[in-house]
């Protein structure tokens, strides 16, 4: 066929469309519509094209049916035309152009001769019926996908289709099923919507299902179909007792040794329930979960729907279906299913280990089902450590992620099972916990997980370490009793003699040491292990230090690891979220710190902080780390993708993902995302919430060495004159070095102030050097959003520490006030005392001897005192000069960026006239 | 879970008029003083007793709106029973009654028993509907009728028992063929597959929901 000539019928067959489906409402099979069709067709296609054959033979046959006088003749134009229509894609098209009208018409007014409408149904299911061309043009028009898109144009038309359901005519009802699925099947939601309309349509359709065996299978597909992604028909196939059908059908067909057909009862099974908590609620309230679970006792295919029970739906319903299922046994089930069947896929036990989790989760009496559950006969271990034994030797990632859910959800707001878990963790001699992981199923809990959490010490793999690890976080979360346990926990050193026996959380921060060096040998991180290695360790670090002083002074007991923290936030070549997540941990250390000690205090650390990374910087980690991929889709909690026929079958090759996987890619790794998950990604916003608060608290507020009392200002009632003075001087003087500790800081700000202006410039310059022109407007809008927030970081610390400057500035004032108030009081004491020497001078004329000493004494202290005074004046003096010229910078660099200096300023400087490159250092 | 018959309700009337509330009250003896448009359909279940045998209801709650009519219609070949529900303190959703009874005719069996129900009773010094207006409209058009609230629980248990005892009656008296399901009725455990002898309705309070 030629392209141009495609061309022209398909513009032709678009005004036909219009004409044909207007068409359809009038008096449809009256003999004149047809010709009046000859007259377009002709008009449209011509004659010249080699389709014309097709056309006109299709016409004829069409003409005969409409207008032919003798049943017989009509008969056989249609078995003609039928016959034609399943052969040839022209004929499909022609027919498409002309033919609707004519059999929705016998369809409608023939009802009687069943031959008749047996022949036009099985006409409309050829003409609906793809023909394979082998060597397809591309472009080209799917004659039959076109037809079903005319047919399914008027609801009339599918309302006609389903009044056929009702015919005794079993190949009128089969064919109309066939027609109904065809066009399901290509345009699915306007059949849906059609089929809402149409008051009992799906009641007709639900009375297939118990019709004989071809017409059912056939209306099960049709259903399953229908079904997908509409609520409102699922809900009214319900209505119609879909379930009871369904399980009738399941039994009839033996259960889960039924084969395929059982296999679409349980897809439509799915399509109903997934979702719809009223379906749910139906299901349990009328026939209950039983028959559910006998289908899942038997296995096999089953265990697909299963875990949509527990799906969403209204919390109370969730929480009811949970009740019931494991009332049911459901657990018992799914145990077997998840733990004790190795022989079942790997797909089928991590579906069952997260069914479990769903169940368990948030449900207390379902908690306590499972913490004190039993396995096996003879040899019998609790369920928990099974499922641990799968977690520390599984290979698969999907299981380890599955089984570790069971825990995650065991654990979550269930401090009685935690306390529970962690009281089996008791330490054991090197000896035994390096044995190698027997199959020794007395061991406890605890002894498990210790010898999982130490064991990859030697063989220099620290896979396993991190799937304990794990496992410890969730054990740890929320339960500050768990974690002051686990703290209490020493490890023997390898090798008694090299050292003293360290706790277990050290033993922790050199496994995250060694993950990374791990990484930095490798070069890139192709090692699967490495790749969450660090993530899981340092989750566990945040989750044990959040709220928990005494994590924070075990994990700062050892001063190496502030400083390994540090390199890990500030080393470029870590991930985000391997920086961020340790700008976390330092930042716990800093919020959670009681310690006085110094070096260890929170102060200590923020000021490692500032020195070494700087506090902008740092807290760009936090920035940086909010707007990868995962915490972003972490934050939009996803609802589980289903298990399906397809997804099932997909699913090994998920265990290839790691290979591929790309750090800070797109991937959605499943360990990543599963330890990444909404839970914890709320616990860092929180953490970063407070952590920014109480670094800028503590970095404006520093220690005050100086108690400012403005009582002890005056002179204590028997206190000397040089006393009080020298009190006064030691208050000047370390109100001095005070304000000498302020500028330091306010000259860190400042640095920090000016990397991070200008900083970002040439950043980003670096970058548009080497990348592309899309990923250069990226970088420059993420750095323009990321200068923001630093700037109104910046501001925001700015003005606290203006805000302390002026309050210095008043102090000192008040000082110099005092001072001078003091030295006049002095003075008059002076003068009182010469009087009074010179009255005891008068009185004492023979002994002068002593007393011109305590004269020259005085005197010559109080020079002393008032060049001193002097000097720490002029010294305050030249200080608060200073602050005031780095005010008057900063408030420069603020003004080129826009902000409204003055408005900020109010009070403390006048002018902010300096040029912005002077002088840095003043010290 | 065994039942002796299983009956199929809906819930029809205008929106707002308390038609979900009446369900949650029945079932979970609870009241929401908010409005929580009902989308399409919701669906509820309790069983209640009425001549000693356990009867299951299914409740489904249909959205009041005009355009969720289209789908409510498929609810109503297959229920055995329809409260019929107006606002006695908006006149508006008494006057639409005539509709929704036209709509149930059309698309509904014959034979399914319809209680009219005028809710929000407790709203006396709101009234817009006098008690003699439900009694005559009802009595017209050969409905049972009862004022309501769903919101003190008065009348809600004994509408629904009411509907279901006239239900059962219809059963003894043999007017359905229990045998097709089509009537939204189903014969379970102990039921009586078909007309029978005993010929007492009278109905009894119900225990809480099952389980
Ligand atoms: N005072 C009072 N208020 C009621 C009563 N029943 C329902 N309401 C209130 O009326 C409003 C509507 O109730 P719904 O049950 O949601 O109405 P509906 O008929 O289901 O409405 P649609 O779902 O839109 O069809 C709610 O604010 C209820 O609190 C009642 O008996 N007394
Ligand atoms: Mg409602």
């Amino acid at each position: 066929m030629h392209i141009n000539e495609i061309r022209h019928r398909r513009n032709g067959l678009h005004c036909l469309d219009y004409t044909v489906v207007s068409l359809y409402g009038e008096g449809i099979g009256s003999m004149d519509l047809v010709s009046g069709y000859k007259g377009v067709v002709g008009l449209v296609f011509g004659n010249e094209s080699s389709g014309s054959n097709e056309d006109s033979y299709v016409e004829r046959l069409l003409d005969r049916i409409s207008n032919g006088k003798l049943a017989e003749d009509r008969r056989n134009a249609m078995v003609e035309l039928q016959s034609i229509v399943a052969e040839s894609r022209a004929a499909q098209l022609a027919f498409g152009a002309m033919g609707f009208p004519v059999l929705m018409g016998v369809l409608k007014e023939e009802r009687d001769d069943v031959e008749m409408v047996r022949g036009a149904l099985e006409t409309l299911v050829s003409a609906l019926t793809p023909i394979d061309q082998g060597k397809s043009q591309k472009n080209e028009v799917e004659p039959a996908l076109m037809n079903t898109d005319l047919l399914s144009r008027e609801a009339d038309n599918i309302s006609l289709l389903l009044s056929l359901l009702a015919e005794d005519d079993f190949y009128v009802r089969y064919y109309t099923l066939q027609i109904l699925t065809a066009l399901l099947t290509n345009s699915p939601n306007r059949l849906q919507e059609a089929i809402l309309t149409i008051p009992r349509g799906i009641t007709r359709l639900m009375d297939m299902l118990m019709d004989r065996e071809v017409i059912r299978n056939e209306a099960l597909l049709l259903l399953t179909y229908l079904t997908r992604e509409a609520e409102e028909i699922q809900k009214i196939v319900v209505f119609e007792g879909a379930f009871e059908k369904i399980f009738s059908i399941i039994k009839e067909e033996g259960g889960s040794d039924g084969g395929v057909v059982v296999q679409d009862c349980l897809e439509l099974l799915n399509n109903l329930l997934r979702n719809n908590a009223s379906n749910q609620i139906l299901l349990r309230e009328t026939m209950g979960f039983d028959p559910l679970l006998l289908i899942l006792k038997l296995r096999g295919v089953t265990y697909s729907f299963t875990q949509q029970k527990a799906d969403p739906g209204k919390e109370a319903n969730r929480l009811t279906n949970k009740t019931t299922l494991v009332q049911k046994k459901m657990l018992d089930h799914l145990l077997m299913l998840g733990v004790e069947s190795q022989w079942a896929p790997v797909a089928v036990r991590c579906s069952a280990l997260r069914c479990i989790g769903d169940l368990i989760c948030g449900h207390p009496r379902n908690l306590e089902a499972l913490g004190s559950k039993i396995l096996g006969e003879g040899l019998q271990e609790a369920a928990l450590n099974s499922i641990l034994r799968i977690i520390l030797r599984t290979s698969s990632t999907q299981e380890f992620v599955a089984a570790d859910y069971v825990f995650k959800s065991f654990c979550e707001k269930n401090a009685d099972g935690q306390a529970m878990l962690a009281s089996t963790l008791i330490p054991q001699p090197y000896s035994m916990t390096h044995a190698p992981l027997e199959e020794d199923v007395n061991m406890s809990f605890g002894r498990m997980l210790l010898q999982g959490l130490t064991l990859s010490e030697s063989d220099g793999d620290i896979e396993t370490c991190c799937s304990a690890a794990s496992v410890l976080s969730h054990i740890l979360k929320d339960n500050i009793q768990c974690k002051e346990r686990v703290l209490r926990i020493e490890l023997e050193a390898p090798m008694p003699s090299l050292g003293a026996p360290e706790p277990l959380m050290h033993r922790m921060v050199k496994y995250l040491a060694l993950a990374s060096s791990m990484k930095n040998r490798d070069g890139k991180s192709n090692a699967s292990g490495n790749l969450y290695a660090q993530p899981i360790i340092l989750k566990l670090l945040v989750t044990w230090l959040a709220d928990c002083p005494n994590a924070v002074n075990c994990f700062l007991d050892s001063r190496p690891h502030l400083t390994y923290l540090i390199e890990l936030v500030a080393n470029e070549s870590e991930s985000v979220c391997t920086r961020g997540l340790a700008a976390v941990i330092l930042g716990e250390c800093v919020i959670y710190n009681t310690s006085p000690e110094a070096g260890k205090d929170a102060f200590s650390v923020v000021d490692m902080i500032s020195q070494k990374i700087g506090l902008a910087s740092y807290f760009l980690k936090f920035d940086e780390m909010q707007k990868t991929y995962l915490f972003a889709s972490a934050s939009a909690a996803q609802p589980r993708k289903s298990l399906t026929r397809s997804t099932a079958a997909s699913m090994a090759d998920i265990e290839n993902v790691d290979e591929n996987y790309l750090p800070d890619g797109k991937n959605d790794h499943p360990i990543l995302s599963s330890i990444f998950d909404s839970l914890f990604v709320t616990l860092v916003k929180s953490l970063e919430a407070d952590i920014r608060e109480k670094i800028v608290d503590v970095y404006s507020h520093p220690k005050s060495k100086v108690a400012v009392v403005p009582a002890e200002l005056e002179q204590k009632s028997g206190e000397s004159e040089a006393e009080y003075i020298k009190r006064l001087k030691a208050f000047v003087e370390k109100q001095c070095t005070e304000i000498q500790d302020l500028l330091g800081r306010n000259a860190i700000l400042a640095e920090d102030l000016a990397k991070s202006g200008g900083g970002s410039n040439s950043h980003s310059e670096q970058r548009v050097g080497g990348a592309a022109d899309r990923v250069q407007v990226e970088t420059l809008r993420r750095d323009l959003k990321e200068t923001t927030q630093r700037l109104e970081l910046l501001m925001a610390e700015k003005a606290k520490v203006e805000s302390d400057a002026s309050m210095y500035q008043n102090l000192a004032s008040k000082i110099e006030s005092d001072l001078k108030s003091l030295s006049d009081a002095y003075n008059s004491l002076e003068q009182a005392n010469f009087h009074l020497e010179n009255e005891v001078k008068a009185l004492r004329d023979g002994g002068p001897s002593t007393f011109p000493d305590v004269k020259a004494i005085k005197a010559e202290a109080r020079e002393e005192a008032q060049k001193e005074s002097e000097a720490e004046l002029n010294d305050l003096l030249v200080c608060l000069g200073q602050e005031q010229s780095k005010v008057e910078k900063l408030s420069a660099r603020l003004l080129e960026l826009g902000e409204d200096v003055d408005k900020l300023l109010e009070g403390i400087g006048d002018d902010v006239g300096l040029p912005e490159d002077s002088e840095e250092e003043d010290e | 879970m065994s039942y002796a018959y299983l009956f199929k309700y809906i819930i029809i009337g205008d929106t707002g008029v308390g038609k979900s509330c009446l369900l949650l009250q029945f079932t979970d003896k609870r009241f929401q003083p908010v409005h929580d448009l009902t989308i399409g359909v919701e669906f509820g279940a309790r069983m209640i007793t009425i001549d000693n045998k356990p009867i299951k209801l299914q409740i489904w709650d249909t959205a009041g709106q005009e355009s969720f009519r289209s789908i409510t219609r498929s609810y109503y070949r297959g229920a055995a029973g329809a409260l019929l529900v107006y606002d006695i303190t908006r006149r508006e959703t008494f006057n639409h009654l005539a509709s929704w009874l036209e709509d149930a005719r059309q698309h509904a069996n014959a034979n399914m028993s319809i209680m009219l129900i005028g809710n929000k009773c407790d709203l006396a010094h709101r009234r817009a509907v006098s008690t003699e207006e439900g009694e005559q409209f009802a009595k017209e058009h050969g409905l049972i009728f009862m004022e309501a609230s769903a919101k003190t629980a008065q009348n809600v248990e004994e509408a629904f028992i009411k509907t279901a005892a006239t239900i059962y009656k219809k059963i003894q008296d043999g007017v359905f063929d229990v045998s097709n399901e089509s009537y939204g009725i189903k014969v379970g455990y102990g039921g009586i597959p078909g007309p029978s002898g005993g010929r007492d309705g009278s109905s009894s309070q119900a225990g809480g929901c099952c389980g």
